[in-house]
């Protein structure tokens, strides 16, 4: 029992620690100016553009698109940099010098993201129903918090895959940017995925997100949290299969640099 | 049981050579190193640059896995049982890399002390005492990107004792200190050694590991070329003495005379601001003086002084006046 209490203890500290480490923004007006400015125009944009092309009905299935992908900002960039940035703070060498459980390493990177990512998504639909007219009154909103939380989980799965990249090359960065914009298109935040084509509907389908999006529009528009569980259930497989590649990867790239004396080399 | 044993470690790295036509170049680091170190030892190793001393603390604290030959660490393979070996070690690369620049010195430490497993209520104490000991006593809760290089090096000895190692490997720890700092930290060194760790030191200051090493491997090219005492190395040159000749701008014709005598077995020139030091390794202790005098005829010569032999001469002979 005390070992227990003792290990969820090292493990918040370690989480806490390693995201102000290596993310948490220098200053706090950076970190607000992500959190409030960032989804807004964000959202005004593609919202603007959106019913300009297709008409004003419409509105909602931007806003719920947006607002929920806004959780990549977390899941992608947050989550890189957390997995990422020991490379450039010269610390691969003290950290794989650790007996620290790799796994909770590498899973305490992310912890923190999917919290902030959650966040960021509220903060996001409250825009949209300040502003925006999103309409929640028919919404079970347990069932959408818990969507929430598990499209951001699984957007994190794929971040810290993609942070694992980061490791084994220096130019991820621009991979990333990549990678979140196509989430724009691919996630369906602002474009029906029947309307994509094939090719790109496969690819919507093994991505992170689409289903939680999907499973957000379906609850603001009065579906009941059984109807969406599939879709939940799905997402989450995603974001854990994600994530256990990237976990793969994560441990793979520490016998490869112990084997090639690449630890240190940025 | 030695706390460290190391034989016939060996470190081939495979470096990839040009950008369009790759070729692949290998290069033997650390060729064929067995040495061991016992318990409460200071153990010192030095050599030149690229000699594969960091190679080889690389490999003891398991970050590298060598090439050929094994090394345990109090008892544990430095492959095998990696854990077990990180747990009982702590370890410095010299230099400011390597904290969370981002984060505060004690938030530093209380991170790396989650990954080392110790107890939030131990390190809760610990972190304190240590940042005393190393000298940074109310600087803790500042952010580590505003420390200065020694700052940082100090923090990094705070880092590595956190889980309480009994085994320490310090490469180059004092590189860039000023001579405060460095002899402060000198000082903890000889402190830990009294609570009887087992510490493998690399330096390039040789009054340094004079002073601190029980014993004193020297490497070159990847091979123990010596292994013995400070005073057991020294006795490698008891023959010699050293003429140190203060001078002003020396020509290369007249170094050339010099090198040229018969007496003299090695020549080192060290530059300091205007002036430079020839160090001459002679069998012929004050006697030679005149005839290095008449080599030097012509050029401005400062103080002359005649002295017994120090490490860092047993060094150059032994490196081969190489370093
Ligand atoms: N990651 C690496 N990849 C390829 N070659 C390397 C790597 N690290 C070191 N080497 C080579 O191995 C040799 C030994 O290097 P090492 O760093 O062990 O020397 P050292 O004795 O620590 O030198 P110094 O006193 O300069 O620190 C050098 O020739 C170096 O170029
Ligand atoms: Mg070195």
């Amino acid at each position: 029992m005390n070992t227990i209490i003792k290990n969820t203890r090292l493990f918040w500290q370690g989480t806490l620690l390693s995201y102000r480490a290596l993310f948490a923004w220098l200053r706090p007006v950076t970190y607000m100016a992500s959190k409030i400015i960032m989804p807004l125009a964000q959202m005004f944009f593609f919202v603007f553009l959106g019913t300009y092309a297709s008409g004003g009905k419409n509105a909602s299935f931007f806003v719920i698109g947006n607002a929920i992908q806004i959780t990549s900002i977390s899941g992608i960039f947050g989550v890189t940099m957390s997995v990422g940035g020991d490379r450039d703070a010269g610390t691969l060498p003290y950290l794989f010098g650790t007996p620290a459980n790799r796994f909770m390493i590498f899973f305490g990177r992310a912890f923190m993201h999917v919290i902030d990512g959650a966040i960021g998504v509220v903060i996001a639909l409250t825009w949209g129903v300040l502003l925006m007219g999103l309409d929640l009154s028919r919404t079970d909103m347990p069932a959408l918090g818990l969507t929430i939380l598990i499209t951001t989980f699984s957007t994190c799965g794929l971040g810290l895959l993609m942070g694992c990249l980061s490791l084994l090359t220096a130019n991820v960065m621009f991979v990333n940017n990549f990678v979140y914009f196509s989430l724009l298109i691919f996630s369906g935040a602002n474009v029906a995925i029947e309307s994509l084509p094939a090719w790109m509907q496969v690819v919507s389908n093994i991505l992170p997100l689409t289903r939680g999006i999907a499973a957000s529009r379906a609850l603001v528009g009065g579906a009941s949290l059984n109807d969406i569980l599939p879709l939940l259930i799905t997402e989450l497989g995603i974001g854990l299969i994600y994530g256990f590649v990237g976990y793969v990867l994560f441990a793979w790239f520490e016998t490869q640099a112990k084997q090639r004396g690449t630890l240190e080399t940025v | 049981m030695n706390a460290i044993e190391v034989e016939h470690l060996r470190r081939v790295y495979r470096a990839q050579i040009g950008v369009f036509n790759r070729s692949i170049k290998e290069v033997v680091a650390v060729d064929d190193i067995s040495f061991d170190v016992k318990q409460g030892e200071l153990f010192g190793l030095l050599g030149p640059n690229g000699a594969g001393k960091t190679t080889t603390i690389k490999m003891l604290t398991t970050l590298l896995i060598p090439t050929g030959g094994s090394a345990s660490i109090a008892g544990f393979d430095a492959v095998k049982q990696a854990t077990d070996v990180r747990r009982r070690i702590g370890f410095i690369f010299g230099g400011e890399r390597g904290l969370y620049w981002r984060l505060s010195g004690d938030d530093n430490l209380r991170y790396f002390a989650s990954l080392y497993g110790v107890d939030p209520a131990v390190s809760k104490k610990r972190i304190p005492y240590l940042m005393e000991l190393v000298g940074l006593k109310g600087r803790g809760n500042e952010r580590v990107g505003g420390y200065s290089r020694g700052m940082k090096q100090r923090l990094h000895v705070a880092r590595t004792l956190l889980h309480d190692p009994d085994i320490l490997f310090l490469d180059e720890p004092t590189i860039g200190l000023d001579p405060v700092g460095a002899r402060e930290f000198r000082s903890v060194i000889l402190n830990l050694q009294s609570q009887k760790k087992t510490i493998l030191l690399t330096t390039h200051y040789m009054f340094e590991a004079d002073a601190l090493s029980d014993r004193i491997a020297i490497i070159n090219k990847g091979c123990v070329i010596a292994l013995d005492t400070p005073g057991g190395l020294k006795q490698h040159v008891s023959d010699l003495s050293v003429v140190e000749v203060e001078t002003f701008g020396t020509s290369e014709e007249a170094l050339g005379k010099l090198r040229k005598l018969p007496f003299v077995d090695a020549l080192s020139v060290e530059d300091r601001e205007q002036k430079q030091m020839l160090l001459i390794q002679t069998t012929r202790g004050a006697e030679a003086v005149p005839d290095v005098m008449n080599a030097l005829e012509g050029q401005r010569v400062g103080s002359v002084i005649v002295r017994e032999p120090t490490l860092e001469d047993a060094y150059v002979r032994l490196v081969g006046g190489a370093a």
